[in-house]
């Protein structure tokens, strides 16, 4: 298939080009149109929240669930993700001695959401956090035996899978799903709505035999759905269009760290019909990521798993520039402002010791394809990377002066996680750049996983979302490793209350 | 090992037909006809079955098996799609290698010295 040519574009990564959403069929009318196939439950997509949503649907009761992904791998940005999973009252938060609670996750999350997060939403998600984390260890998943302190949480509530990736926990979703009795249908793209006399949903138009970016290949079919469709899509930051209607800044320049099919037309077809768009123009971009691996790679969760002990430096100062652990905003538009003298970006660099960098498993990842470096010295740091060597000395010496003293009177990071870790030879060290990661936006949906409508504030009947597919849980800034946790709370609430209505 | 005896005997028999072929295909399957791999039509891609009628995932697996750190970096059995991943996420037929890219370069700077296209 003649896809994925990289473009190096200013020495700033690959990116991948989006394709633009086929044309849609319009809603249509039940009376019009002869049913190919029936089921209880029609899922779209089947990242965390799809097949959740299908392992609880097929648990109360729904005779069939389809789970419709047009890609041609199953679990969407969910298998390519970082695998962290942030929640409170946890097994190992009570082994490590960690005091957290609902209250205060929801807290940390309302201050990252800057005021306009939906509250009563983060308090659903985090009352059921751990029940779902259950549930992945259930189907089989393993987690690392530490916890992290991720930016912008107050304590370290924060599992990760210990193949450091999501895939570590959609693999034995989609198996449980299949064990189930749910049935997993690829190269089958959602196309539109399918409504009875009473504006219900009652079914879907898909494009079976789909190959991506082709958009008259397959065949459409319409699929009838007795209790209900849940959309479970993902965000939309592969389609540079609608992300630069809302964010012009997020241009064909920016990376991005998504699956291709993360072009958003689920969340389209719902606004047509009447959904609530929420804080679309809030698209999260990763300050962790690498310009020297396409999409999220290996460095991202190294710099993730480094931050707190380690410090962002800018090339042309030798000096911190940010609060390595504030929330991703902060941190992703602090870097957008490392630039030479005419403007162009110079991508900051993170300096760790290599002591504690090598307790992650990435660590030897990054070094061994060479989008990280091992250095014993700063002067070398400094000449490679052209940052000013006594500038630089000076500041780490200072930095450890606040690793020392728990206090970081530069840029008022908490310490906790840095104590001890003074930065010292050997460094490893690695460039970061921002890409466009995480949709906030979508439809509104409320605490029963229904897509509410703009015209009556009521839940349009037949008709759930779960995921990164809805808008407005997290305001303006998620927090990381917090979308696991709504992802798979929502699923499951919408795979339960399908079979209520 | 199983895959080449398949390769052969495949090979073998297909070359005994005729075989005017609109397009390239690679030397090793050399003697195909269209008809063999695009089960769905001329038009269309073949099926993600349509490799498996020669090849098993099982064997391929076990051809590009890695071990230690590098486990799951398995092409044909990799971390983040197990076993399921179509051929043609990485191989292609009629295009030339340096056009494509197997799928993980999407994110990873991994070297398979031995892909073939
Ligand atoms: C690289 C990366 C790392 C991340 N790391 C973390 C992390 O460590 N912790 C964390 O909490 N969050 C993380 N996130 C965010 C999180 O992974 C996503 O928000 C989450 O996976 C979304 O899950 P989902 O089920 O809503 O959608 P997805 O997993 O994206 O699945 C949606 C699926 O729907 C399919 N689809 C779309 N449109 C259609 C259509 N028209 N018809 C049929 N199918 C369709 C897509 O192809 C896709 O497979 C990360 C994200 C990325 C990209």
């Amino acid at each position: 298939m003649e896809r994925r040519n990289f473009l190096k574009m200013a020495g700033i990564g690959a990116i991948t080009m989006g394709t633009a959403p086929a044309a849609f069929s319009a809603t249509v009318c039940d009376k019009d149109v002869a049913f190919d196939k029936s089921y209880d439950v029609v899922i779209i997509g089947s990242g965390f929240a799809g097949l959740s949503a299908a392992i609880e649907a097929k648990r109360n009761g729904a005779k069939d669930v389809v789970i419709f992904e047009k890609l041609s791998m199953f679990g969407g940005n969910s298998a390519i993700n970082g695998g962290l999973f942030a929640a409170p009252n946890t097994p190992m938060q009570a082994r490590e001695g960690v005091n957290d609670s609902i209250e205060t996750m929801v807290q940390d999350q309302l201050t990252a959401g800057r005021g306009i997060a939906d509250e009563a939403l983060l308090r659903h998600v985090a009352t059921n956090a751990a029940e779902a984390l259950q549930l992945t260890i259930e189907a089989g998943a393993e987690y690392h035996p530490y916890l992290q302190q991720l930016g912008g949480h107050s304590v370290a509530r924060t599992y990760q899978t210990s193949v450091s990736c999501g895939a570590g926990i959609t693999q034995p979703l989609l198996k449980m799903a299949r064990k189930e009795g749910a049935v997993t249908q690829n190269r089958a793209k959602f196309e539109g709505f399918i409504l009875n006399a009473n504006n219900q949903v009652v079914g879907v138009k898909i494009r079976e035999g789909y190959y991506f970016g082709r958009e008259d290949s397959g065949k459409v079919i319409n699929v009838k759905a007795n209790r209900g469709v849940i959309m479970a899509t993902g965000g939309f930051a592969q389609n540079i269009k609608l992300r630069m209607a809302q964010d012009p800044t997020l241009n064909h320049e920016v990376g991005c760290t998504n699956v291709e099919g993360s072009t958003g037309e689920g969340m389209l077809a719902m606004f047509k019909l009447g959904a609530v768009p929420v804080h679309l123009a809030h698209i999260q971009s990763g300050p962790w990521a690498s310009p020297d691996e396409g999409g999220f790679g290996y460095v991202s969760n190294y710099s993730i798993y480094n931050f707190p002990h380690s410090v962002a430096i800018h090339c042309a100062t030798g000096k911190r520039f940010m609060n390595e652990i504030a929330d991703r905003k902060t941190r992703a538009d602090a870097e957008l402002g490392c630039r030479d003298q005419d403007g162009n970006p110079l991508p900051p660099i993170m300096i760790t010791s290599y002591e504690h960098a090598s307790q992650h498993p990435n660590c030897k990842k990054v070094l061994k394809y060479n989008v990280g470096w091992k250095f014993d010295s700063l002067e070398q740091i400094a000449e490679r990377f052209n940052v000013p060597l006594t500038a630089l000395e000076e500041q780490i010496t200072e930095y450890n002066g606040y690793v020392k003293a728990g206090k970081d009177p530069q840029f008022g990071k908490i310490m906790d996680m840095a104590k001890d870790k003074y930065i010292k030879a050997p460094y490893t060290v690695v460039r970061l750049w921002p890409k466009a990661h995480y949709c906030q936006g979508g439809v509104q949906v409320n605490v029963n996983a229904e897509v509410l409508d703009s015209m009556s504030g009521e839940h349009i009947k037949g008709l759930y979302a779960a995921g990164e597919v809805t808008g407005g849980v997290h305001g303006v800034s998620r927090l990381g490793s917090c979308s696991i946790p709504e992802c798979m709370v929502m699923g499951m609430t919408a795979g339960r209350n399908v079979m209520k209505g | 090992m199983k895959l080449v005896k398949y390769f052969a005997l495949a090979a073998i028999v297909l070359s005994a037909s005729t075989g005017a072929y609109a397009k390239d295909i690679k030397p090793w399957h050399d003697g195909f006809k269209c008809k063999d791999c695009h089960d769905q039509g001329l038009k269309s891609f073949p099926s993600d079955q349509s490799c498996l009628q020669c090849h098993d995932v099982d064997d391929l697996a076990d051809a590009t098996k890695r071990g230690g750190d590098e486990e799951w970096q398995n092409p044909h059995n990799n971390l983040h799609y197990g076993k399921e991943l179509p051929c043609i996420e990485c191989h292609s037929e009629h295009q030339k290698p340096e056009t494509y890219q197997p799928l993980c370069l999407d994110c990873h700077t991994f070297k398979y010295e031995k892909f073939k296209g």
